[in-house]
């Protein structure tokens, strides 16, 4: 039985951007928005948009990820055909390799989509955020007789050249593809998000992997390779909320952004189109009498004595009474002791900060950075973290780190 | 968690007691009665078990069962789909003649092939009206030890008034036991006497052969209560060992113990005793993050996820996705699942079912000693 088509998500990134963050954590693992790992978003796509059958592709530090996917049951991807499959690079009998780019990751499991026969792939990033449906992108590729569509971003002119970016026609089809152009032609961003008839990605990776010359990467070989065999290639236009959470501070930004959905666009709170997670389990967070919660997210598990604005607290997290937590993201399991003041910052999970240390500083003239605390660091009793400092070791009590 | 290889199977009575809230299960029974922000009543209870590694349990349902269904599903959220055993619903069984089950006994009566095909040697018996965190392993191993046919859990406690007032012999039973040297003496049938008790939590450890001789004499001779007409007459013959349980119980005893029960998890010492030991499985709704919104004043409130802030709510237990817009005021409210308090609305002393709208401006108040109930989809 055929499926009409099935996605690929590439999960294999470092993420070398998110330092601490992704010290033992492949990049779509790290936690989002109060109850979220980053690949919830995709994976919950697809769901919702009636694709049933997922490769996950991974390669760095995996097993959180793969344990998080788990069979997929949270996002009703255990199926009897089809279903989530996590796909690491493996061993073959003229041995293993790496997953060389991005088409090389694909090329290497071409028997894996074979097994479905579809007639489309989506090949999809495991390090954005972006609530979208895919089946509108494939009625647009249907519509368009395209052999290949990449779904993009309209971003203002001058941020363009930092994009891989789609030159088009007035009929959406693409006539020029130009990555971090100094001079752009367009505006139009690649989100990386690229719809394929099966036969045509097959031939093209084939062709890609027998040249040695080739980066195997989606961007600088595959697309240029079908714009010079003149395929039908079209644009199809996103205008939702999308982010690439790559850096400390997009992520930081990203995650204020939930804060406000009525101005950012990034509405969590959407029945119709709900993003999924393996859930916590813990109860209904608690917020005790003399704390201050102001406009903020919290979650199951939590335990607020303190004071908490702006911010967004995962699983768990334990504010103890006169700590103050301001413009932060805490992710899950981390106790916060009293006293302690933690800033515009992301403290990753299980962390303990001591009492009366000081993590993190509001932006003021000059000084301008979020301070990022790793996985499970214990920050001493009246430490001090600087603004711009990444922490991925204990820090004592009473010292500094900058 | 190390699961030891507990030779016992479980057998759920959701409906017991369900006489003490009326209210509450108009539309569901005890089982499915929303308690603690986020849970069910039967979520403690078959946590408790499924974490001792007891994934062999039957739930022996018998009317307005629906919402325990949807609640239950496959059972996956307590990892009680199993080729080998998991869970089991079991509705009266429609014959010619069937008629609703009366009493556990008639109700095991009716599964007894099932239970004469199962391998477990133990058998747990245990109703939904207690929210507790319980150790099944201590208790069997406590039977075991004691070499008693049948043991019975009970805890020491101040025994609730509202049992005495809501309680009578035609709406349904409750025990306390006399104990001598750890074996049950005397059991006593809705007593009317208060004070300090030993309060029987009917828990039962029992052979699995034995409870299926003692059922099925029983039943043969017309009698439904396995404690008031088979333990009960035969204390002499029998030895039914006590079991004292010293861990935290929240016991349903009627709309104010509901209340109160719920009221007490804002207190960080009941929340931690209850919640320490073993987690506790529930539903899964994924809905996201509470979100408080500026303007939003709390204290004291436990709320569970989903929910959107923006007014003031004080010493109140909210369930998920509860809306409290702005400018209006819950003091000392549950709100359970989906209820939407309008800017403006001033409400106090209330416990709303699901789905309950609190319009614009409306005041509505009740008492500690008497909450007001506002059914499942009203509008105020």
């Amino acid at each position: 039985m055929a499926k009409e088509m099935i996605a690929m998500l590439l999960a294999g990134g470092q993420g070398s951007r998110l330092y601490a963050l992704t010290q033992k954590l492949a990049k779509p693992a790290v936690p989002f928005g109060g109850k979220y790992r980053i690949i919830d978003f995709p994976l919950s796509n697809c769901v919702n948009s009636g694709i049933d059958t997922v490769g996950i592709l991974t390669q760095y530090q995996p097993l959180v990820l793969n344990e998080y996917i788990g069979n997929g049951q949270p996002w009703d991807l255990d199926r009897l055909y089809g279903g989530v499959h996590v796909l690491p690079p493996y061993q073959q009998a003229s041995g293993s390799d790496w997953y060389k780019g991005t088409a090389n990751a694909i090329y290497q499991n071409l028997s894996f989509i074979e097994r479905y026969d579809p007639q489309y792939v989506i090949i999809l990033s495991g390090d954005q955020i972006c609530k979208q449906d895919y089946s509108d992108f494939l009625k647009f590729h249907k519509e368009k007789g395209a052999e290949f569509s990449v779904a993009v971003m309209e971003v203002p002119w001058d941020e363009a050249s930092r994009f891989g970016l789609m030159v088009t026609d007035a009929n959406d089809r693409i006539t020029e593809f130009q990555e971090k152009p100094k001079n752009p032609k367009s505006n139009l961003a690649s989100m990386g998000i690229y719809i394929f008839n099966w036969d045509i990605l097959k031939k093209y990776l084939t062709e890609d992997e027998a040249d040695p010359n080739s980066e195997n990467d989606f961007g600088n070989n595959i697309i240029p390779n079908l714009l010079r065999d003149n395929r039908e290639m079209y644009a199809y236009h996103f205008s939702g909320y999308w982010k690439d959470v790559g850096t400390i501070s997009s992520l930081w930004e990203a995650n204020m952004e939930v804060l406000d959905p009525e101005h950012s666009g990034i509405n969590l709170f959407d029945n119709d189109w709900k993003i999924y997670s393996r859930n916590s389990g813990m109860t209904g967070h608690k917020i005790s009498a003399g704390a201050v919660v102001e406009n903020s997210m919290i979650t199951d598990g939590c335990r607020i004595k303190g004071t908490v604005k702006h911010s967004i607290l995962f699983a768990g997290v334990k504010v103890e009474k006169g700590a103050v937590i301001e413009d932060a993201v805490i992710m899950g399991g981390t106790v916060v002791k009293s006293g302690a003041v933690v800033r515009h910052c992301i403290v990753a999970e299980n962390v303990t900060i001591g009492e009366d240390a000081v993590v993190g500083a509001m932006p003021s003239e000059g000084e301008n950075g979020v301070a990022t605390i790793g996985a499970g660091v214990v920050i001493g009793d009246n430490a001090k973290i600087g603004p711009k400092a990444m922490v991925s070791k204990n820090v004592e009590g009473g010292e500094e780190q900058w | 968690m190390v699961k030891s290889n507990t030779s016992a199977l479980g057998i759920l009575f959701p409906n017991t007691y369900d006489a003490l809230v009326p209210e509450l299960v108009n539309v569901r029974l005890m089982a499915s009665i929303p308690f603690a922000s986020r849970y069910r009543m039967i979520d403690f209870i078959l946590s408790s078990m499924a974490n001792c590694g007891i994934d062999n349990i039957s739930v022996m349902v018998n009317n307005n069962y629906h919402s325990l269904m949807d609640h239950l599903g496959s059972g996956r959220e307590w990892d009680l789909v199993r080729k080998n055993g998991g869970l089991n619903i079991f509705p009266p069984f429609a014959e010619k003649n069937s008629k609703l089950y009366t009493g556990r006994v008639d109700a095991m009566a009716s599964i007894l092939d099932f239970l004469r095909s199962q391998k477990e040697k133990y058998v747990v018996i245990a109703d939904t009206n207690i929210a507790v965190n319980f150790d099944f392993n201590a208790m069997i191993q406590d039977h075991i030890e004691s070499g008693a046919d049948v043991t019975s859990a009970y805890n020491v406690q101040e025994f609730p008034e509202s049992f005495l007032r809501n309680l009578s012999n035609d709406k349904g039973f409750y025990y306390t036991f006399s104990i001598d040297n750890g074996r049950i003496t005397k059991i006593y049938v809705n007593t009317k006497e208060t004070g300090v008790q030993n309060f029987g939590m009917n828990i039962h450890v029992i052979d699995r052969e034995l409870l299926i001789d003692l059922v099925n004499t029983a039943f043969v001779r017309g009698q439904q209560y396995f404690e008031r007409d088979i333990l009960l007459p035969q204390l002499n013959r029998l030895h039914v060992h006590a079991y004292k349980y010293d861990g935290y119980v929240a016991r349903i005893s009627g709309m104010k113990s509901y209340f109160d029960e719920n009221m007490k998890l804002l207190d960080d010492y009941n929340l931690d005793a209850l919640f320490s030991g073993s987690p506790i499985y529930t539903k899964i709704r994924d809905d996201n993050p509470t979100r408080y919104i500026e303007g939003a004043k709390v204290e004291n409130v436990m709320v569970a996820d989903g929910c959107i802030i923006e007014g003031t709510v004080e010493n109140s237990i909210l369930f998920r996705g509860v809306k409290v817009e702005r400018g209006a005021v819950v003091k000392n409210c549950i709100l359970m699942q989906d209820t939407v308090i309008q800017s403006g609305a001033q409400i106090e002393y209330l416990i709303t079912d699901k789905n309950v709208l609190v319009s614009h401006g409306k005041e509505m108040r009740g008492t500690d000693t008497f909450p007001v109930y506002i059914a499942k989809g009203h509008t105020i």
